[in-house]
């Protein structure tokens, strides 16, 4: 989320101050917050002028004092646990390692008491309320430009201002769906808004995350300091949206438009997706016919009423808006303007994120509302005006210059700190295109108690607050918000992009708080999914595809490796060594390992490409590559699973910082044994919890394709003709992990002929490769097809062709004669099967996924 | 004058386009002194759903999408439009370009209003003072506005080359300026660029110029070109249209279509399709005088 720089300002005060907490005699610090001490002159929120814990505080500084040092830091230990499991991740921009960052939250919340809440919650509201009524007439009749209430460059001059975007219908003339602002509060201890966010907010959802973990590791604190809960504020959200469907009011289709993984506060869109029970879908997903909204799902297009979206206004639409972007939906902005669907919030609504509007607000609420604005924002000059203008420029020194209209890249420049050229430049800027511009004034901000390093520490801090529309007159606003601090005592730009860390909020309130959640106790949504949850995107399936494949090839590889690591290790016996020999050249012939293995090799030098097979990024099918791939694809479509299969998912790891050489062996096995559970749990929860609907069947349909595939070369890399197969057979036994059922099936010694029946011919053998294609059979029986395919599709039909190949072949027979070698025909049988295994999965790819390219002509 | 408008785009798809949304700017506007006598918009494969409205600036435009499979799109716009001469202004009338400048920044509503739209930067304009600095000759203190523009006009059309292999849709304006190379589309850019340097309002118009054959010769179907100007904003006259590629003041020769703050404001087809491969765009325009004996429209 685009950080609020924290100088702002205090005077130019058109709204009544919210007032602090009176200060109050006694309440020293406890022990645990020994040394906090905020600078001087500053509002800390925690301790008053003398030093003495402010009243809203003492019952929970007095708990937290009572567990004590060790049990803070041990759940300390215990939430970050819980961030990780949660999989709670925010992505730096421009960082190779800032993908899925864990999410940092402090410990201790930001306590803020119940009378000073009402008149922040009183501004909050009416703020929407103005701003929602500033858009409407913009993007309307416009009569605030054309009766003086708002200067026309404030528009004109604004790349927010959409044109394509004028005069759209909106329903319940609601534009500003979801609203968000910057709070800081200056030293006199009097909030002041220093932003707005009003196109697609960030944050709601970390701060409801940040509300699961505290409350988990705080539930005597939590309680006893009688909270406000987030859940309802997230009911109203939900209803809201719900009660926009133009289409089909009684069971509307809403979802989630995420511009995809790669976006900062993707985590988010995934997770407030499942909790308020919308489809998560990205702009590929979604269509536009006969001016309406399609999703497109694997049963054919269904209708979408309302598009909450996180796409920034300027790129939903490549048709009317950016035609470079392919984040959107072509059409998306007639469909609106013929009524057929509701985008939350609505496009163009960016308009109002500029800095220049601060100024405007005092006067504007006066006329649209016949109030007072009720919380003011910082102090702001708009270079757009002569007097202002001029203002800025002889006061350069104390304050900060700033774009005049939301922009991405610009940075806040502070007059004080510029070098005469640096000025002279800033200077020619303003007067060349002064609506750009504006000035504003610097505040500190207050600090909170932060559990820094083992102990309290002041740092300043930014909250964020969020209001929703419960109808165009009247705003909820969220008890709460996420509360941003600096990633130093020092450092006052309050920025999650530059690393910054948030708190949890907690609204005190007056009574008692009836304990309503959405939430169960893991933090999973009890609201069930709305219909539309049901349906499954093309690119969903494509998905689910391919982590089936991934997963499985993980697995198989995994198997391999560990093989032979054991062998290395010394632990499987006198045959190890002779045993070894013959895995490296299968591995060799499997295009593994380089040629030089298929003589005899030194024990070290296979041990070292072992590792570098286990641990090697780059390295092409290396475990780690292939594990890379599976966590990648699997956090593409997390909202998929349940958050018991999620976590498994989110635990696969192979550390990354070890030195492949230098890791004992014993790590290395100890390391492939977890995995290799991991992801037999995984497999357990997807047969066990998983619904048997299309996103299962296309799950399972990759994992048997790929064990097929998998198990037809290893056989044919293993066992090439004319070579005796000696001593590998037990090896590729364990692979498959079949070496169990063999020796209780056959009490002679292993032969390649009852091996290969066990492996490739038993239906029953769910490790075998028959189990696989009478598995992948029923699949392309029941995938979704065309009206009239007569004779089945042309998956239906190659499969089958499979099944009768394999029943109608002698396997048993092409083993060869008892410590013989294995006949010609297994090599071209096999073959044979990979081939068909190919093609096979390019059909399905072919039918099921067809990706489809949008282009601007 | 009278004239006969068609204008056919075709799109040859090397792949099967299985759905396309398209928005068409190219049926002229009524205006004062241009009177729409007839128009259509033929669209094949036949359109699944088309609707035309009114753009932010009052330009006809009409969103097609086409939802059967197809190869190839073809777009004909046909107009009959009635053009009037436009009235001779007397740049000598015209304020002197600072007062101009200052009335448009002014606060009061009023002339900001009308001529506020078309005084910033836009996607494809973005002023410097490069444009400044090439305009400033042309606007000596106290110089009269239209005068200046004139000026300028005739500078432009004097110091840069027409060519249209120099420049496309996507060259930045200031590779124009630096190289004095491009087409009616740049020329316009780039004097509206030059106009709002200066603290002017200017707008792109977008519409069709009737050419003469040559000499001797019968004018062949689909022989013009969409063409593009710009008009000023004067506080005395209204809005007054140059031409900086032929030099001179549009009178009945040029048929407005539409106007916006640059290219993409009124861009005649914008589209986007579901599919993939290369696609030939063919364009074939013809602007003829309805007095002349007429031939079937380009198809």
């Amino acid at each position: 989320m685009n950080a609020p720089t924290p100088t702002q300002s205090q005077s130019q005060s058109t709204g009544r101050p919210v007032a602090p907490a009176p200060p109050d005699e006694g309440g020293a610090l406890p022990g645990i917050f020994t040394g906090y001490a905020p600078r001087p002159g500053g509002y800390d929120e925690l301790t008053d002028q003398r030093g003495g814990v402010r009243p809203h505080w003492r019952s929970l500084v007095s708990s937290l004092d009572r567990l004590g040092h060790e049990e803070l830091t041990l759940r300390w230990d215990n939430a970050r646990r819980i961030i990780r499991e949660h999989g709670v991740t925010y992505n730096i921009y421009g960082d190779p390692q800032g993908m899925d960052r864990p999410w940092e939250l402090d410990m201790l919340p930001l306590a803020i008491q119940p009378a000073e809440w009402h008149a922040i919650e009183a501004g909050l509201a009416q703020r929407a309320r103005l701003l929602n009524l500033v858009l409407a007439d913009v993007y309307g009749p416009q009569r605030l430009l054309r009766e003086g209430h708002l200067p026309p460059a404030l528009v004109q001059a604004n790349p927010g201002f959409l044109r394509p975007c004028h005069g759209l219908p909106m329903r319940g003339n609601i534009h500003l769906h979801f609203h968000a602002a910057d709070l800081a509060r200056a030293a006199t201890g009097q909030w002041w808004v220093i932003a707005d966010r009003t196109q697609a907010p960030s944050g709601a959802g970390y701060a409801l995350e940040n509300r699961i973990v505290l409350s988990r590791i705080l539930p005597e604190e939590f309680r006893d300091c009688q909270v406000e809960r987030l859940a309802s504020f997230f009911r109203t959200i939900r209803a809201t949206l719900r009660s926009l469907a133009p289409l089909n009011p009684d069971n509307p289709s809403v979802v989630l438009l995420t511009p995809g993984p790669y976006n900062e506060t993707y985590f988010e869109h995934d997770y407030l997706a499942r909790y308020l029970g919308f489809t998560l879908v990205e702009g590929g997903d979604l269509t536009v016919r006969d001016e309406k909204v399609f999703i497109k799902t694997l049963e054919g297009l269904r209708p979408v009423d309302v598009i909450l979206r996180r796409v920034d206004d300027n790129f939903c639409d490549p048709l009317e808006l950016r035609g470079d972007s392919f984040l959107g939906v072509a059409g998306l902005v007639q469909a609106v303007r013929a009524g057929n669907v509701t985008v939350a919030n609505a496009l163009g609504s960016g308009l109002i994120e500029g800095a220049a509007f601060l100024p405007f607000l005092p006067g504007l609420c006066r006329h649209l509302l016949d109030e007072d604005l009720k919380l003011p924002s910082v102090a702001t000059w708009w270079c757009g005006q002569p007097k202002e203008r001029a203002y800025v420029l002889e006061h350069l020194d104390e304050l900060v210059i700033k774009p005049a209209f939301r922009s991405g890249s610009q940075q806040p420049l502070f007059g004080a700190r510029l070098n005469a050229a640096q000025r002279a430049k800033l200077v020619a800027a303003i007067r060349e295109q002064p609506e750009n511009f504006v000035g504003q004034e610097r505040v500190a901000l207050s600090t909170a108690p932060v559990w820094g390093h083992h102990h309290a520490e002041p740092r300043p801090l930014v909250l964020r607050t969020y209001a929703t529309a419960a109808t165009a007159d009247s705003f909820s606003v969220m008890p709460g918000g996420l509360t941003r601090i600096s990633p130093s005592a020092e450092d006052p730009v309050v920025s999650m992009q530059s690393g910054g860390g948030s708190k949890d909020t907690w609204v005190l309130s007056e009574g008692p708080v009836s304990p309503v959640s959405l939430l169960s106790s893991r933090g999973q949504p009890l609201m069930s999914a709305g219909p539309s949850a049901a349906e499954l995107p093309s690119r969903v399936a494509d998905n689910l595809f391919w982590l089936g494949r991934y997963v499985e090839r993980l697995e198989g590889t995994l198997r391999m490796l560990r093989c032979i690591v054991l062998r290395l290790s010394g632990e499987a016996g006198a045959d190890g060594s002779a045993e070894l020999t013959a895995l490296a050249q299968t591995l060799v012939r499997r295009q593994l390992l380089p040629d030089r293995f298929l003589g005899r090799v030194p024990l070290k030098d296979l041990e070292h490409e072992i590792l570098f097979l286990i641990y090697k990024p780059e390295r092409l099918d290396s475990a780690r590559q292939i594990l890379a791939s599976v966590r990648g694809i699997a956090s593409i479509v997390r909202d998929r699973f349940s958050f018991d299969t999620w976590s498994i998912l989110n635990k696969l790891n192979i550390d990354g910082r070890a030195r492949p050489r230098r890791i004992p062996l014993a790590e290395a096995l100890a390391m492939l044994n977890t995995i290799i559970l991991d992801l037999s749990a995984f497999s357990g929860l997807e047969m066990e919890n998983m619904t048997r609907g299309l996103g299962w069947r296309f799950l399972d349909l990759g994992r048997r394709l790929e064990r097929s595939m998998q198990l037809a070369r290893l056989l044919r890399c293993a066992f090439p003709p004319g070579v005796r197969p000696g001593l590998l057979l037990e090896p590729l036994l364990e692979i498959c992990d079949s070496l169990m059922t063999y020796r209780r099936r056959y009490f002679s010694g292993v032969q390649l002929g009852s091996v290969l029946e066990l492996l490739v011919c038993d239906p029953g053998n769910p490790r075998g490769f028959a189990f696989q294609i009478e598995a992948l059979a029923a699949h392309a029986e029941n995938l979704p097809r065309e009206a009239a395919t007569p004779g089945g599709t042309t998956e239906e039909r190659r499969v089958a062709g499979l099944l009768l190949r394999l029943r109608a072949a002698d396997v048993k027979g092409l083993g060869g004669p008892p410590d013989g070698a294995p006949d010609e025909g297994l090599a071209t049988l096999l073959d044979d099967f990979q081939v068909e295994l190919g093609l096979l999965s390019n059909q399905f790819s072919h039918h099921y996924f067809s990706h489809t390219v949008y282009r601007v002509s | 004058m009278i004239y006969d408008l068609a204008h056919t785009t075709i799109y040859d798809y090397s792949d099967v386009v299985s759905l396309s949304h398209h928005v068409i700017r190219l049926q002229p506007r009524e205006l004062p002194r241009q009177r729409r006598l007839q128009t259509a918009l033929e669209i094949d494969p036949a359109p699944g759903s088309a609707r035309a409205q009114r753009d932010y600036y009052g330009n006809e435009m009409s969103f097609i999408t086409v939802e059967v499979a197809h190869k190839r799109l073809q777009v004909t716009a046909t107009s009959r439009i009635e053009v009037l001469p436009a009235p001779v202004p007397e740049p000598d009338r015209s304020p002197a370009w600072e007062t101009v400048r200052e009335q448009l920044r002014e606060e009061e509503p009023g002339t900001a209003l009308a001529a506020g739209e078309f005084l910033y930067d836009s996607p494809h304009i973005t002023v410097g003072p490069a444009f400044e600095q090439y305009a400033r000759p042309s606007f000596p203190a106290g110089r009269p506005l239209l005068a200046g523009v004139l000026d300028l006009t005739a500078r432009i059309h004097r110091e840069f080359k027409f060519d249209p292999k120099a420049t496309t849709v996507a060259t930045p304006l200031a590779d124009v300026l630096k190289h004095r190379r491009g087409v009616c589309q740049d020329f316009a850019h780039l004097e509206i660029a030059c106009l709002r340097s200066l603290g002017l309002a200017a707008r792109y118009v977008s519409g069709y110029l009737e050419t003469d054959p040559p000499p001797g010769k019968p004018r062949l179907a689909g022989a013009d070109a969409s063409h593009a100007w710009l008009a000023v904003y004067c506080p005395v006259h209204g809005w007054v249209d140059v031409d900086p590629t032929n030099n001179l003041l549009p009178s009945q020769r040029h048929v407005t279509v539409g106007w916006g703050r640059d290219y993409g404001d009124v861009c005649p087809i914008r589209g986007v399709i579901l599919g993939s491969g290369a696609h030939v765009l063919k364009v074939a325009v013809d602007v003829i005088p309805s007095h002349e004996p007429r031939f079937p429209f380009a198809a």
